[in-house]
């Protein structure tokens, strides 16, 4: 009970604090609660890393989904390789186990081909909507269907000292019934802001939302299930890009009028009560 | 790796305006909803080992003094501040407005032991002309803030303080502004610092950081000279940020993700395969 409590709290305290250091947090959290370890990894979302495939020189992305132990899977080669200096090749050992990422590490024969298409299609998306980053799609078997996750990563240096990090994390769990499929798709989007000048000083915008929608869509084939899950995908991030348009330009900027007015409260009062009698007056 | 102590302490710092402790001025309908704030977290997340939250009396005092949080004292409906410019040493910290001085509880924000306190200093006319002039400033352009003036440095400086709070939990956000002015009669100088922290988390965490070093020279050392250096500098301050927003949502953020592909039409997915990048799908990829 005490953990249920320790582990809500924890994610928390993760809600509340600068989500600019989330991984610096959740690692002062895991040294201060070993025991939270596995759950907080698996359930909050960090900015991607980028590795490159040994086999096939392209860049992929790392997650706790393509992890196992120190080793990482390559969707584009389908091989766990070691991009960030760990030891030993991780994936299945002669004893047919694979640690760290679970049974679903390694995806069926089956689901593994629709994993590469996955990546093709979601690599025509990347390159349509962000015109360059990095994009990655790993796949794992369920008993009732298969889940999976699309990462898409792009960081923008515009110009002079302005920043930019998106970061999307689309986790799915699709189960098969009679020619449908019931999807289920939590989005999270971390998205950095930041710029700065003399005039300005120094100015960060950051943060993450998630959402979360269920959907049950016809299937054919497989190559439905990549359909699918690219119109939820897209429709998802459509939905998440306006939302944090308005949180980051719109809530954030009326806040900061809201601490302060520019023009003189005095004025814009009288504005107000001059602007009242006219109604008054009219109603008379 | 840091001590236990420094990593909640840590947390203790980083808290967004309004969410240390429980949002007591609510009113109990509301305060229902809520059963989290850092203070909470912490308790719980440090509950093996309780001697922790009792050793954060020096973290909760940094936080306070940093933020300048704000107290009203028993019987008064007047917010007061608290800050390292008006500590008297020993929890206890004064307001020249009222003539008091007060001990603050910085684990429970509270405030007690209010006496009278008179301000004795070489700069008092200056201090009180100018609090009379920054208030005036202040309900001018801050619908709900705080405000107060000090003389420091062994009455070498004077401190001026301003904060403005919003906090609205019911609608997962809070907001704070803090605008310090420290003025040098001896060089004629006004140097600080503005700092803007606003924080929304309805599924979700987004947080807006600003600080912008203030400094100016200053003519004369009258009330109304300072005050006249400290509007333009906010004002000019506040256009900036405004700006700043703009640039980063027609920048930073549209070199992102585009809102639709160049073709402004959703993709067909039934047709992906067919896609090849570079070609098929109207020039959109040729920038790579």
């Amino acid at each position: 009970m005490a953990e249920v409590d320790q582990f809500d709290s924890a994610l928390d305290l993760l809600r509340r604090l600068d989500p600019k250091h989330t991984s610096e947090h959740l690692n002062s959290l895991i040294s201060l609660v070993p025991s939270l370890t596995e759950d907080l990894l698996s359930s909050v979302d960090q900015p991607l890393t980028i590795a490159r495939c040994r086999t096939t020189g392209r860049d992929y992305l790392l997650c706790d989904y393509n992890r196992d132990g120190d080793s990482y899977r390559s969707p584009w080669s389908g091989e766990f390789e070691t991009p960030l200096g760990g030891q030993g090749l991780g994936g299945v050992d002669d004893q047919g186990n694979n640690e760290g990422a679970g049974e679903g590490a390694v995806p069926s024969e089956r689901v593994r081909d629709m994993e590469v298409r996955a990546n093709e299609a979601f690599d025509v998306y990347r390159e349509l909507y962000y015109e360059g980053g990095v994009s990655s799609v790993y796949f794992w078997n369920l008993d009732d269907g298969f889940a999976g996750v699309v990462l898409l990563k792009k960081v923008a240096t515009p110009s002079g000292k302005s920043e930019g990090t998106w970061d999307s994390i689309h986790v799915f769990e699709a189960v098969d019934r009679a020619r449908t499929a019931h999807y289920k798709l939590t989005s999270t989007v971390i998205l950095h802001l930041s710029t700065g000048n003399d005039n300005l000083g120094e100015m960060d915008l950051s943060g993450n939302m998630t959402r979360q929608i269920e959907s049950d869509l016809p299937v054919e084939d497989d190559t439905s299930h990549i359909a699918n899950i690219g119109k939820l995908v897209e429709d998802m991030e459509l939905k998440m890009r306006n939302l944090l348009q308005e949180v980051y330009f719109g809530k954030a900027k009326d806040v900061v009028g809201d601490l302060r007015s520019i023009a003189s409260l005095t004025e814009a009062n009288r504005d107000k009560a001059t602007h009242q009698e006219m109604i008054n007056s009219m109603k008379r | 790796m840091a001590s236990p102590l420094a990593t909640v302490s840590s947390f203790v710092e980083g808290a967004p305006p309004g969410e240390m402790l429980l949002p007591v001025l609510l009113p109990p309908a509301i305060l229902d909803l809520f059963t989290e704030a850092i203070c909470l977290d912490i308790k719980a997340l440090t509950i093996d080992t309780p001697s922790l939250a009792s050793q954060l009396g020096p973290a909760f005092e940094k936080y306070n003094e940093e933020q300048f949080a704000t107290v009203k004292l028993p019987g008064s409906s007047q917010s007061v501040i608290v800050s390292s410019y008006n500590s008297l040493g020993d929890g206890r910290y004064y307001d020249v407005e009222s003539s008091s001085s007060f001990v603050f509880d910085h684990s429970t924000q509270k405030a007690s032991g209010v006496q009278s306190h008179v301000l004795e200093s070489r700069q008092s006319d200056l201090v009180k002309s100018l609090l009379k002039s920054l208030s005036t400033h202040v309900k001018e352009h801050y619908p709900s803030a705080s405000c107060g003036v000090y003389p420091i440095e062994d009455d070498s400086q004077i401190a001026a303080v301003v904060v403005a709070n919003k906090y609205s939990p019911n609608n997962f956000w809070n907001g704070r502004w803090r605008s310090l002015y420290i003025f040098s009669p001896s060089s004629s100088s006004l140097t600080g610092s503005i700092k803007v922290d606003v924080h929304y988390y309805e599924d979700g965490n987004v947080r807006l950081l600003t600080t912008k070093p203030v400094s100016a020279s200053v003519s004369s050392a009258s009330a109304s000279t300072i005050i006249r250096e400290i509007t333009v500098a906010e004002k000019k301050y506040q256009e900036e940020i405004n700006k700043g927003f703009n640039n980063l949502s027609e920048t930073a953020f549209k070199g992102l993700r585009r809102q639709l592909p160049i073709t402004r039409q959703k993709i067909e997915w039934d047709k992906i395969a067919g896609y090849r990048l570079g070609q098929d799908i109207g020039g959109g990829s040729s920038k790579r």
